[in-house]
């Protein structure tokens, strides 16, 4: 395994990363601003800002084909950025929530996106020819607590959603007029806006804090806040899961986790390093982390002078401060996505934590 | 007509969005057992006692772990709870290690290594001696407190021979972290199945 590329941005903490599909540009959540930079050789360069967002921005998405950025934030407020000529142009999309909009995805189609919020709704968000206008549509019903994760399924029409409420939901979201009518599959045959396909909630209840369908679409894996990952495989529809596994692990808390081809889950969180689980619907094993530890992590050149050693000793009362992780994030991973597959099996994925590092993953 | 003091009316019990009103019980999980009372919790605790007599303090505390009332009514927990607190005061410091890495292996091992950090919790967070459970008036649809997450219930302070429990119940969750790991703490605080 390559040693991962680690690139040390700022010393704020990162609530979501997002790179473009050339992989050059490279856009991350920090405060209430969301920075873009580019790619000059092995270093990202600050280019450019955006600004508009008044509280702390939760979340930034990059459509892969058509390169708009989606940002959403705790001013309840979305916006779609446009590279103009000009520089960066924002639409705001009105949400209608009363509460912080907690996190955003573009749908694989790129015609909508979803955004989570405190609200116990989500706003699936599509764009209106006629008035020249996003518009939202919300996801209600069975909602008890905050949203704080969202996956799309590769359909584009079922959304996973992990809530507060210690549930994670795959509810249906179809748009007359914006979708194509998708496949029957073992989630649901005729797929209504805001249709339940699946509500599951595992024996030790923590709040979820990530989601994902498999490449397939035909699972969907989900970590919570009790250190534990669950894979559930559906039947049919209206129909109990046919295996829904559950992985309690020693380990803390994943906020995070994607999959690697139908087999292979990745996931990152308290620990701040990513750890493999491997399984099939017969069952599922935590299988280790991904990173080989030895000696202190990266980026800890110490300095071992002797002048060093007695400042230490005055100020400190100890020659050793051992204040660095071994692990190559030096706080929580907040933020696992895809950086390069081929046919779902992943090849790099990167992650973006506490620590202000985004560091890209070879698997 | 009856005078009203307008400021001490909790607001937020009145409106149904509010986080007060949560419906807990939607966090309780299908798999969960069937109800259960003190007088079972009795019976539990003489079967587990003797086991213990018979000197298979291994047995004993797999037992009590595994007839945990998850469902169970207040009394039925308290009595399981000196059941287990018993059981882990016969075990000598020295065995510890031995009987958790026995008990907390194999079929269903981290569901009793989950359920021995809630009883950890329990002891050393509440000190509600067995027989005095009614300390906080419970509402229907409150929150189900577990002794070791609020902290407006009166602390143990540690005289005569709790102090020495909570030793007891300390050096148990050193040996424990150790075996299972933090991720069995974290089920502690997300887990609505309590004890």
């Amino acid at each position: 395994m390559a040693a991962p590329e680690v690139h040390h941005l700022f010393h704020n903490p990162i609530a979501d990363h997002s790179f473009s599909s050339d992989k050059s540009t490279l856009a991350v959540a920090r405060d209430t601003n969301v920075e873009l930079y580019q790619r000059g050789g092995s270093k990202f360069s600050l280019t450019d800002e955006l600004k508009g967002h008044e509280k702390t921005v939760t979340g930034v998405d990059i459509a892969p084909n058509s390169g708009r950025i989606v940002t959403c934030s705790q001013d309840r407020n979305a916006y779609v950025w446009e590279r103009t000529p000009a520089g960066w142009k924002p639409t705001l999309v009105l949400l209608r929530i009363n509460r912080a909009a907690t996190f955003v995805r573009w749908s694989p189609s790129e015609q909508k996106f979803a955004v989570g919020s405190g609200a116990r709704v989500i706003a699936v968000c599509y764009f209106e020819e006629e008035n020249d206008w996003w518009i939202s549509k919300h996801l209600k019903k069975p909602i008890r607590s905050t949203i704080t994760t969202l996956a799309w399924h590769p359909n584009s029409v079922l959304l996973a959603a992990g809530s507060t409420d210690s549930h994670a939901r795959v509810l249906s979201g179809y748009i007359k007029g914006v979708d194509q009518r998708p496949e029957p599959s073992g989630w649901g045959e005729r797929l209504p806006f805001n249709t339940i396909c699946g509500e599951f909630l595992n024996d030790s209840a923590g709040w979820i804090q990530s989601v994902g369908f498999s490449p397939s679409g035909n699972a969907l894996a989900f970590s919570g806040h009790d250190s534990s990952i669950t894979v559930v495989y559906p039947s049919a529809p209206e129909q109990p899961p046919r295996a829904m596994l559950n992985i309690t692990t020693p380990l803390l808390p994943f906020n995070s986790l994607i999959w690697n081809g139908e087999t292979e889950i990745i996931a990152a969180g308290h620990d701040c390093e990513p750890y493999r689980f491997r399984g099939d619907e017969s069952g599922w094993q935590l299988a280790g982390p991904l990173e080989h530890k030895a000696g202190p992590g990266a980026g800890s050149v110490r300095e071992e002078s002797a002048l060093n050693m007695f400042r230490q000793m005055d100020l400190k009362g100890q020659t050793q401060a051992d204040t660095q992780l071994k692990t190559t994030h030096q706080n929580t991973i907040n933020t696992t996505r895809v950086y390069e597959e081929a046919g779902g099996a992943v090849r790099k994925f990167s992650t973006s934590g506490v620590d202000g590092r985004v560091v890209i993953w070879t698997v | 007509m009856a005078q009203i003091n307008y400021r001490t009316i909790n607001v937020d019990a009145f409106d149904p969005d509010s986080s007060v009103n949560f419906p807990m019980d939607s966090l309780l999980p299908a798999t969960l057992p069937a109800p259960s009372n003190a007088s079972e919790a009795a019976n539990v605790a003489t079967q587990v006692r003797q086991v213990l007599r018979s000197g298979d303090a291994e047995g004993a505390l797999r037992y009590v772990l595994d007839t945990a009332p998850l469902a169970g009514d207040d009394r039925a927990k308290e009595v399981h709870m000196a059941t287990v607190v018993d059981v882990l005061q016969g075990i000598r410091q020295g065995e510890m290690t031995r009987v958790l890495d026995a008990v907390c292996t194999g079929e269903g091992g981290s569901e009793r290594a989950d359920c021995l950090m809630k009883y950890l919790y329990k002891g050393m967070g509440g000190s509600q001696a067995p027989g005095s459970g009614t300390q906080t008036p419970k509402t229907p649809g409150s929150p189900q407190l577990s002794g070791g997450f609020t902290q407006i219930q009166a602390r143990n302070f540690g005289e005569g021979g709790s102090a020495q429990q909570m030793s007891v119940l300390l050096s148990w969750h050193e040996k424990l972290v150790e075996v299972a790991g933090m991720g069995t703490v974290m089920r502690v605080m997300t887990d609505r199945r309590t004890v």
